[in-house]
């Protein structure tokens, strides 16, 4: 099979990688790559448990290939905390119990980093639009959702606690 | 049936392309056709199966389990009656739509298979693959790995068996890996079903007969299907008192369809939906209003089910009304209603798992514990967090000491499952007990390094300490590592299962699952709204008024109902693995199985009511199935209540709201 040579950065690090054509960004991140935080949830772009960021807005990376990422940026979970030291927000998704069985994490942790970057106080619509594309079967979202929201009062970006539960 | 093993993924597409099937096509037996008695016969060889469980239990053709209860009076009681009430009610299948499709690795060495799998219960994995390779149950040792999800579907055995007579025939390590298409066509899904309830009511309103009659869909091949087939008797006319007999007869058909399954809560989904439906389609003939008749006919402690089982403490039910009151009083809720709005309210018993757990808990030498057992997290965190802070609170340390282990089963003791709620209650009683041993032989050893007596040593912060004296401590590494050298590492195993329940051996014949082992109770209500253009129903406001046990972790009890509810939401509203009339799944991928989006979401309210298990040390019982039970049953009635029109087959989606309201035109 035709390889080409593809070059990009991923994780703020220089990568170049040989690919087929219609190799899928989820196939070199996780086969190539070796990063396996990114899920496959469908292959079809429905579930978003593939999203990661492309120049700093979220794709389906399963139905997303690879030869169009050329000279550009591909952030991943791998590269938002580490075990050690968790962003705020993945600490929130704990914290809040926006995680259950986990699968999804990942893809939600990247399209809510995107919406953090973009946005200085999302309101609920907004952080519940953001994940319009991401599917989570565990938790019902609320719990994902306030997590962003004590992101933003940690974080001196909203006054008040949006949305506090009993 | 043919299996491909390659070395890559496209060798395997190859290889499974240049196969020829010489398939003989039938016509389609639906559950319709099947139902009526006189399809085809799917399993000509029915009689010499071997029965699900080992129990033998009524079997006839296309009849995979038929469940009856013929007691006296019934017609006497149709023929006195004041008023007849009788509704049908139907579900469709839903997908469990777990984010991590399947997946399985084997090897077979030295006579034994091992296998990788992320099980909900491996112990059954390990027995099915054992059944069907046809060695003993030794001879397989499963592996547990983190779930992404599984809401039962991961109960049994499905890719491991292949793995494993793959691994073994090639001498190879085998993995198997579902693709969401693959996944979606296997994937047994929670059974589709049609329900007849029939009413006799006195002149009082009360109701004084009924007959009963449900038809579900087993699929091709039968799982746990055969025991879910009782579980309406515990269900139909329990809840609400009944002043007479029911007549019921609940049939399980073969179809040539792909097999169901037991999903989060089984079948209670939509008996429940059928039973609340009818309930609002009495109090409407009766002029009652909705809440008012049910309240009258409340179940008191004491009260039993139609199996007998006896419901010492269903008093919690008005309890529970109360409490829905005092938070979102009813005519408040009705008064304040906008247009096209409605409102649903439902009642419901459900059940804790009682199937047996067994934990071991090891003391390390830095002072910090393992916890070693087959249960496994299913989501839910019941292990990671439950049992953890369970054996933490008791052994008087961090929770970040006390790690849980993955399943497996040359390790662990047997385990009944990451199902019907079990895992805190269940395996956290196992937990408990063996804590409180390590804390015993703790103390002994402690009670010689602090030259005090057990009984005045504390176990705290991670220390043993004088009570009393806090400069009198050594921390639990030295405890434990001076046990190691001295009379042996500590640990200690329990195991714990819950008592049976009694229940009437009379109430019915092929009655395999007979009582709801501790029962929790259940009040919710729905606010929907219709939108009279698209068709589109918004659930506005949910409420759950949920009785508990002792709620052992909070975050991830509210985690649990939330997500319960919206499962719920899906299955009244959009979830449906359609079966065509060739009896094959219409859905092959989720572009069209529409799943609830956070969108479509909204701010569940929780109300918990604790009543500690006295029969489980920590008070824990049964909470993660329950918040699904009930959600077809509030929001159909609600979606009734704002149209005027009844919707009885769940899921309700737009185009049957359009229907009924261009129908509703046409009749004004």
């Amino acid at each position: 099979m035709t390889t080409e040579s593809v070059s990009f950065t991923v994780n703020d690090s220089e990568r170049t990688t040989e690919v087929t054509g219609s190799e899928t960004l989820l196939d070199t991140l996780r086969e190539r790559m070796g990063l396996r935080g990114t899920k496959e949830g469908c292959l079809e772009g429905e579930c978003g448990a593939c999203t990661v960021l492309l120049d700093d807005r979220p794709i389906d990376s399963c139905i997303y290939p690879t030869a169009a990422c050329a000279g550009r940026a591909v952030r991943t979970v791998e590269g938002v905390g580490e075990v050690d030291a968790p962003s705020l927000l993945q600490q929130a998704m704990v914290r809040c119990g926006g995680v259950q069985c986990g699968f999804c994490t990942p893809g939600f942790v990247m399209s809510l980093t995107a919406l953090l970057e973009r946005e200085a106080n999302p309101d609920r619509e907004a952080i519940q639009n953001a994940i319009s594309g991401n599917i989570c079967r565990c938790t019902g979202y609320t719990q994902i959702v306030e997590a962003v929201e004590a992101v933003l009062v940690e974080s001196g970006r909203a006054n008040t606690a949006q949305g506090a539960t009993s | 049936m043919a299996i491909v093993v390659a070395e890559s993924r496209e060798q395997a597409q190859a290889a499974a392309d240049a196969i020829l099937l010489d398939i003989e096509e039938w016509e389609g037996i639906t559950l319709e056709r099947a139902a009526k008695g006189d399809a085809r016969v799917i399993h000509p060889e029915w009689a010499k199966y071997v029965p699900t469980f080992g129990v033998d239990h009524p079997v006839s053709d296309n009849c995979a389990c038929e469940v009856t209860a013929e007691p006296e009076g019934v017609d006497e009681a149709f023929a006195r009656a004041a008023h007849i009430v009788e509704g049908t009610y139907s579900a469709q299948r839903q997908y469990r739509a777990y984010l991590e499709p399947k997946a399985a690795t084997a090897t077979y060495e030295h006579g034994r298979f091992v296998i990788t799998t992320a099980s909900q219960y491996p112990f059954n994995v390990r027995d099915r693959i054992a059944q069907l390779l046809a060695v003993r149950p030794s001879d397989v040792r499963v592996v547990g790995k983190t779930i992404g999800g599984g809401f039962g579907a991961k109960l049994d055995g499905w890719v491991e068996p292949l793995a494993a007579l793959a691994a073994k025939v090639t001498g190879r390590t085998v993995s198997i890996r579902t693709s969401r298409a693959e996944d979606m066509l296997t994937c047994p899904t929670r059974d589709n079903a049609t329900m007849t309830i029939r009413t006799a009511l006195d002149a009082e309103g009360r109701m004084i007969g009924r007959e009963f009659s449900c038809d579900m869909d087993n699929g091709a091949y039968s799982g746990e299907m055969p025991r879910l087939a009782s579980l309406p008797l515990s269900i139909i006319g329990s809840v609400y008192k009944m002043h007479g007999p029911m007549r019921a007869s609940v049939r399980l058909w073969y179809t040539n369809t792909a097999p169901t399954g037991a999903f989060r809560a089984v079948n209670g989904v939509y008996l429940y939906m059928a039973q609340e439906q009818h309930m609002d389609e009495i109090a409407d003939l009766l002029g009652v209003d909705r809440r008012e008749y049910r309240l009258r006919h409340l179940f008191t402690d004491g009260e039993k089910s139609r199996t007998g089982q006896v419901f010492e403490d269903a008093s919690i039910l008005r309890t529970a009304f109360d409490k829905l009151e005092e938070h979102a009083p009813w005519q408040e809720v009705l008064d304040g209603l906008k247009p096209n709005r409605g409102v649903g309210i439902a009642a419901g018993v459900w059940m804790t798992n009682p199937m047996p757990g067994e934990v071991t808990i090891k003391m390390y030498e830095d002072g910090t514990a393992s916890l070693i057992t087959a249960a496994n997290d299913n989501g839910s965190g019941a292990v990671s967090m439950g049992l953890t802070q369970i054996v933490a609170s008791a052994l008087g340390m961090n929770e970040g000491d006390v790690r849980s282990s993955l399943p497996d089963t040359d390790v662990s003791g047997y385990d009944g499952g990451s199902r019907g709620g079990r895992t805190t209650a269940i395996v956290g009683t196992a937990a408990l007990e063996a804590s409180i041993r390590v804390r015993d032989k703790l103390l002994a050893v402690a009670a010689g390094l602090l030259e005090a007596s057990p009984e005045d040593i504390e176990l705290i912060d991670g220390h043993a300490r004088v009570k009393g004296a806090p400069s009198s401590a050594v921390p639990l590494a030295a405890v434990a590592a001076t046990a190691t050298f001295t009379t042996g590492s500590i640990s200690a195993t329990s195991s714990y299962t819950s008592p049976p329940i009694p229940f009437d051996a009379g109430c019915a014949s092929g009655a395999l699952f007979t009582t709801m082992s501790t029962p929790t109770y259940h009040v919710h209500l729905a606010v929907v709204e219709v939108d009279e253009v698209t068709g589109h129903v918004e659930v506005v406001r949910y409420i759950v008024v949920q009785e508990t046990g002792k709620v052992i972790n909070p975050v991830g009890a509210r985690g649990q109902v939330r997500g319960g509810v919206v499962q719920g939401i899906g299955y009244s509203l959009y979830e449906s693995m359609r079966i065509g009339d060739d009896a094959r799944l219409v859905e092959r991928s989720l572009e069209s199985y529409r799943l609830p989006l956070a969108v479509d979401v909204p701010e569940v309210e929780i109300i918990f009511m604790e009543h500690p298990d006295p029969l489980t040390g920590h008070g824990a019982k049964g909470l993660g199935e329950a918040p699904v039970v009930l959600t077809a049953a509030v929001i159909s009635t609600a979606v009734r209540h704002a149209t005027g029109k009844s919707f009885t087959a769940i899921p309700i989606t737009p185009e049957d709201v359009l229907f009924a309201l261009v129908d509703a035109e046409s009749d004004s």
